[in-house]
């Protein structure tokens, strides 16, 4: 669901399409606007509240990024589903 | 289309200076103080009265508006005229921010009388809506994030202007509409009347501001860049209005799936026609200007 909302979402993709590090933001393939709607998401699929204030850009670099700072780890089933198609970062993989 | 010569910004705010003159001479005459203006109410009971216009509500004409009790619309459109409040504080602090930014800025100093009234004006209407929610309500949190600024600032400059006639062509018609309503409590009613007395002057200078920036900096811009900044309105068309249907206050409503509701209402086909009713005029403009070329996908 997460993938899916970034790609419907993302302006001009590259040819690779959406990948777990592409910078979103970064690329400017989501805007700052898009983040108020995309916290929405989030907050639906962990089904409890994001502390906004403590949140900065950096929090929304890439899908793999968003994933595990939002979504593993939920006691929520559908947010751990949604994190799975998003697999977390080896340790120390180059970036 | 023919062409012409862009005007310089000197120029395109040189022909606004009529306007900006009389705004600045309305604005120093209807001067108002907010602590004397506004006597409030010890407490306030949201099960005797509105708050809130009912047909504005953003679950009006969905199924869920069909499953609360008189009392519980009451206390949903409370809840919801809060959050309305709430969403102008969060507004009118970055709105703030960007014009504090701007004062006497070189090449903005003709019309820094005009950003002394509309900051003081709008600092005026931030004491109106935290008195409202922190009295007898609560301030309802943003979801927006702080970024950093575009390096681009002609862009900026016309995209912070753009957002704020947009935010606040919209809630100026919430007012209008609410300070008529003769349901509602007379707090509620003399808040909207307030805001909407000093935003009748901010919608005329923000077209102004408008029209003078894209005049100036928009042929010099390639269509790449165009279309950048009408996406990026686009999407600030559906941000600004998503704030409206806010799963924090379906949850004060006692909704156990507030997020849930707060996609179906966002989706209603009632609540879809609602927002193109309230954004038509300013619309009307963006088009009027050539600044949007089409309405904005997912809003409508």
């Amino acid at each position: 669901m997460l993938r899916s909302w970034v790609a419907r979402k993302a302006k001009d993709l590259p040819p690779e399409g959406l990948t777990d590090d592409l910078p979103l933001l970064e690329g400017r393939y989501l805007t700052s606007l898009h983040i108020p709607e995309l916290i929405l998401l989030l907050e639906a699929l962990r089904g409890e509240a994001i502390d906004v204030e403590r949140l900065q850009a950096g929090d929304f670099r890439d899908l793999r990024t968003i994933a595990a700072r939002f979504l593993i780890g939920s006691p929520d089933p559908a947010a751990a589903r949604a994190a799975e198609t998003v697999p977390p970062s080896p340790r120390g993989a180059s970036r | 289309m023919t062409s012409r010569t862009a005007p310089t910004l000197r120029e395109a705010i040189a022909a606004m200076s009529d306007t900006v003159e009389r705004l600045n001479e309305l604005s120093r005459t209807k001067y108002q103080n907010p602590y004397e203006a506004i006597e409030w109410p010890e407490s306030v009971n949201p099960a005797d009265h509105w708050f809130f216009t009912p047909e504005l509500s953003t679950l009006y004409g969905t199924p869920y508006w069909q499953q609360l009790d008189d009392a519980g619309r009451r206390r949903l459109t409370f809840d919801e005229a809060a959050n309305f409040f709430s969403l102008n504080i969060h507004g009118e602090k970055s709105l703030m921010e960007g014009l504090a930014a701007r004062l006497y800025r070189s090449d903005l100093v003709e019309i820094a009388d005009y950003l002394h009234h509309f900051l003081d004006e709008e600092n005026k209407h931030s004491v109106y809506f935290g008195g409202f929610c922190r009295r007898y309500a609560r301030v309802y949190r943003s979801r927006h994030i702080s970024f950093p600024r575009r390096p681009e600032r002609e862009v900026e400059d016309l995209l912070f202007f753009a957002k704020v006639l947009i935010f606040e062509e919209h809630a100026d018609r919430y007012n209008v509409l609410q300070a008529k309503d003769e349901r509602l409590h007379p707090l509620s009613r003399f808040i909207n009347g307030a805001h909407h007395a000093d935003e009748s002057r901010h919608l005329v200078f923000n077209r102004a501001i408008v029209t003078a920036f894209w005049d100036t900096y928009s042929p010099g811009w390639d269509e790449g860049q165009r279309e950048e900044i009408r996406d990026y309105l686009g999407q600030f068309f559906t941000t600004t209005w998503r704030e409206y249907y806010n799963p924090d206050v379906y949850a004060d409503s006692c909704f156990d799936t507030p997020w849930l509701v707060a996609e179906d209402a966002w989706n209603a086909p009632e609540q879809r026609e609602h927002r193109r009713r309230v954004s038509a005029k300013c619309l009307r403009f963006f088009h009027s200007t050539g600044l949007l070329l089409e309405e904005p996908a997912d809003v409508f």
